[in-house]
């Protein structure tokens, strides 16, 4: 145990260091998210709500977080191709332990993410500053959850090519389907369904909602937020499998 | 006591025979070359005596360690650089050695001094702090081969150590890899005939997945009428120079 838990502290450290070190990931990952937020913020809150602080900021940091799927399964791909992976299954780790440490590196980034979006919101809105905003960050780890997962997925499947494509969908995805960049009151029934049961919208009401404040328990926080852990369980369990069996398959 | 022992080692891939019936015994210390074209079976026996793949037949016993059953011991005490350069691509030379070190549960002490030490065999000192994609093939391929030694192993598999690179990264290759002669148990999987010529204590070829020949390059010499390694390899799988072994 204390060895397995070494390994995955080392894998971590490595990762942390190989994302660190690649400057459009610092990029993707922050840079173009806060210029976002500064912009769009100053650019459209006036013209309409969807871009107020309250709404914007935890908006920007999913989003964000869906870059998180890009990155994760970029390693992955790239340590498939490399045999890196192969080389380390035959002399020390194990699958799981390879998992905990593609996941454990990208959380910290994910947290960083969150403190600098939601610190930003308050510097420009001040009345963001509360216990809620603290209560928002945690909360936003479990989309940061499922991106990573996804990112593990895709990243077990995929080629260093192919990765690319596949994570802009999840990225797109989040994007359009979760509602943040325009009203959705006038869109058809069939396609509110459709943002309400995938897991981009719920992902964005639960953060936003513990930042705006919390009306309805069950609506407003239990039920986007069980959608999203079904989602996260669920890709997490998959990436597990399809890992493994790729490692397997090498 | 052989450290490495096949008894009847076989696999099949849906209906190809990657590998039939292997019986090898190879002795601590040795520098065993396993030769074959493409497809001979080559890389199967090392995934198969690394535990990447299960065989589909028979066993091999490493230190001590049977492949089928106790694959997890021989975690450590067998390691494999593979045709592929396989390191941390963004990390330096030294934090790549570091990381691995880390990964076999080396203490920060020990792993300075595995650097230390990897440095002075491989002659990394110049380009210790330099990240791994920016260096020459040479030296990309010398840190794979580095970090299979990290964990010190008994056996150390190298397939095909030298392939792509150029004739003097080559040489100062075989260099390195003669210096650990004598040190751990080696095997060399290569399509350079002179590659095994020059290293190795002992030769065994495979074709189609059989063993055709094990023995000393002499011996080699001797069974085929001719005077390199290369030639003999030449008479041996063209199907002049004798039975399988």
């Amino acid at each position: 145990m204390k060895q397995s838990l070494a390994r995955i502290r080392a894998l971590t450290g490595r990762n942390i260091k190989e994302l660190l070190r690649d400057p459009l990931s610092l990029v993707f990952l922050i840079l173009m998210p806060l210029g976002m937020e500064i912009l769009f913020y100053f650019l459209f809150s006036k013209l309409t709500s969807q871009f107020q602080m309250k709404y914007l900021a935890p908006g920007i940091v999913v989003f964000s977080q869906s870059f998180l799927t890009l990155f994760s399964g970029l390693m992955i791909a790239v340590d498939r191709s490399s045999a890196f992976l192969t080389r380390l299954y035959v002399s020390s780790a194990k699958p799981h332990e390879f998992i905990f440490g593609y996941a454990f590196s990208l959380l910290p980034i994910s947290l960083a993410q969150s403190i600098l979006f939601f610190v930003v919101g308050g510097i420009i809105d001040p009345s963001l500053f509360s216990a809620r905003m603290i209560a928002a960050v945690a909360v936003s780890l479990i989309p940061a959850v499922f991106f990573i997962g996804s990112g593990i997925l895709f990243g077990s499947l995929c080629t260093e090519k192919s990765i690319g494509g596949v994570a802009s969908i999840l990225i797109a995805g989040q994007s359009m389907l979760s509602g943040m960049w325009y009203p959705i009151d006038g869109l058809g029934k069939g396609m509110l369904t459709l943002m309400n049961v995938l897991p981009f919208r719920p992902a964005t009401l639960l953060v936003q909602n513990l930042l705006g404040g919390v009306a309805s328990p069950f609506d407003d926080f239990v039920k986007p937020l069980l959608i999203v852990l079904a989602y996260t369980v669920a890709i997490f369990t998959a990436a597990i499998f399809a890992f493994g069996s790729k490692m397997k398959a090498k | 006591m052989s450290i490495i022992k096949t008894e009847k080692l076989r696999k099949v891939y849906k209906d190809v025979v990657a590998l039939e019936g292997l019986d090898l015994a190879i002795e601590e210390g040795e520098l065993f070359s396993l030769l074959g074209v493409n497809g001979a079976g080559k890389t199967t026996t090392l995934k198969m005596l690394t535990g990447l793949t299960k065989p589909t037949g028979g066993d091999a016993i490493l230190c001590g360690h049977s492949i089928l059953t106790e694959s997890d011991r021989l975690r450590g005490l067998v390691d494999i650089s593979m045709q592929e350069t396989a390191v941390a691509r963004k990390l330096t030379v030294e934090e790549n050695i570091a990381f691995y070190a880390e990964l076999c549960g080396q203490t920060k002490k020990e792993q300075a001094e595995t650097v230390a030490s990897l440095s002075k065999t491989f002659g990394f000192e110049k380009v210790l702090n330099k990240q791994a994609q920016k260096l020459s093939g040479g030296w990309q391929r010398k840190l794979s081969i580095a970090l299979a030694l990290v964990s010190n192993p008994k056996i150390l598999f190298l397939d095909e150590p030298t392939l792509g690179l150029d004739v003097l990264a080559r040489r100062e290759l075989w260099n390195t890899i003669s210096s650990l002669k004598g040190k751990m148990t080696i095997i060399l999987t290569t399509h350079y005939m002179e590659e095994a010529e020059a290293l190795s204590d002992r030769i065994g070829v495979l074709k189609d997945g059989r063993l055709l020949f094990v023995g000393k390059k002499e011996e080699l010499f001797a069974l085929t009428d001719k005077n390199s390694v290369e030639e003999a390899f030449i008479e041996l799988v063209s199907g002049k120079g004798g039975q399988p072994a």
